[in-house]
């Protein structure tokens, strides 16, 4: 299965597809940090194939 | 070799005292069991290690081991969040291991003999994995790892009805990058998750060797309450014990007792080691402390017989009765109720407690 990640430029913490896809926007995850991620960060490809295969990321 | 510490899952076997943090964070003598984890990497020379956080407690975990600068590490954090599976976990570290090898240490387990003899190990030969292994009474309750006169492993079964050792994964693992492909051809399991054993089996599959290590000091998952205090009893009977605090004469003690420098064991009360007691805590006169017992910081004890116990911290304990095998959580207080009518025990009782009268 492939596993997509986006690392924060700001504070360097790594956060999951599906942690950004459940929020679509949301402020880093890194105490402290005040660097605000989004799914669409993610390449276009990396998006497509998750959401193709949204099912499988959640439990 | 870089370090990648799994420090997510919601703790349920643990509640109620991981309805408030997350289960890596409980104390065994009085220390976090996650910091035993990152002791025992940075002894085995890791220093850049990356913690994986799930969906409870990653501020607390960050705010406990921030950068690691205290540790003498160099920590990264990466979101998992859903619990995914352990090769889930691995796959989420993939940008932060980059080409090397990495340890994978489950943050809330505790071993004995750390990981330097596995590292050691792994590095010793030409391999896509090394896995930890200990010797268990009853083979057919774990995965089971079968193994050659090398050591190198053959096959990995689950829960096997005739198991062909007694050699079960104990959830320690070494890994070449060789494993992020494995992981990317893995589909999930019949529970949802991408399972670290079907990773491995895949690279048996590939034709890399897998090497194996048996562990043979204890290792404890400290999952439930009743490890948490077998835990706890491991740790006191093997660490070196410092009493800082103040003894006051008339205080009787016995054994090794660890005594932070602002806590005090006053004149008539009896502590026999081993024993750890945080800061700024007191034991009041009639108090009686007993083997195997870790009381957190900022507590008192009076009148109380405890031992075999871990009180996490911020307690006022004073009933006049005996407290054995018991987890208690921070701010949970105990007093007597001698004095109120009617008779009878009264409780607050959180959610999922147990409480045995």
């Amino acid at each position: 299965m492939r596993i997509i990640t986006h690392t924060c430029p700001a504070c360097g913490t790594v956060v999951a597809a599906n942690e950004l896809e459940k929020n679509r926007v949301m402020k880093c995850p890194g105490l402290g940090c005040q660097e605000v991620l989004r799914f669409e960060h993610l390449p276009e490809d990396a998006r497509e194939h998750f959401l193709e295969n949204r099912d499988r990321y959640q439990i | 070799m870089k370090g990648v510490l799994l420090s997510g899952g919601t703790g349920s076997r643990l509640r109620p005292i991981t309805h408030t943090g997350p289960k890596q964070l409980v104390p065994v003598a009085n220390k976090p069991v996650l910091e035993y984890a990152i002791e025992d990497l940075k002894e085995a020379g890791i220093t850049e290690i990356g913690v994986i956080l799930g969906n409870k407690g990653r501020d607390e975990i960050q705010e406990l081991l921030g950068d690691g600068s205290e540790y003498g590490v160099d920590i990264t954090y990466i979101v998992q969040g859903n619990p995914l599976g352990l090769a889930h976990a691995a796959g989420c570290a993939k940008d932060f291991v980059g080409d090397d090898d990495f340890v994978m240490y489950l943050g809330d387990n505790i071993l004995k003999s750390g990981v330097i003899e596995l590292v050691k190990s792994f590095e010793a030969g030409d391999y896509g994995a090394g896995i930890a292994l200990q010797e268990v009474d009853d083979p057919q309750a774990f995965g089971i790892a079968d193994v050659d006169n090398e050591g190198n492993v053959t096959e990995l079964i689950e829960k096997p009805d005739e198991p062909p050792t007694n050699l079960a994964l104990i959830g320690m693992y070494v890994f070449s990058p060789a494993v992020f492909d494995a992981i990317n051809d893995l589909e999930p399991s019949w529970r949802g998750e991408l399972e670290i054993t079907d990773a491995i089996q895949d690279l048996l599959e590939d034709d890399y060797e897998i090497d194996s290590h048996v562990v043979t000091g204890w290792w404890k998952d400290t999952g439930k309450p009743e490890d948490i205090l077998e835990a706890n009893r491991l740790v006191l009977e093997d660490t070196k014990l410092n009493t800082a605090g103040v003894v006051e004469d008339g205080a009787e003690t016995d054994g090794r007792i660890g005594l932070a420098d602002s806590s005090v064991i006053e004149d008539g009360a009896v502590v026999r080691g081993p024993v750890s007691i945080a800061e700024n805590t007191t034991i009041k006169s009639g108090t009686y402390v007993g083997p195997y017992t870790s009381i957190g910081a900022n507590s008192t004890l009076e009148d109380i017989h405890i031992e075999n116990s871990v009180v996490i911290g911020d307690s006022e304990i004073t009933a006049n009765g005996r407290i054995v095998d018991s987890l208690l959580g921070r701010n949970a207080n105990v007093e007597s109720a001698d004095d109120l009518l009617p008779e009878g025990r009264r409780l607050v009782v959180g959610e999922n407690s147990q409480l045995k009268l």
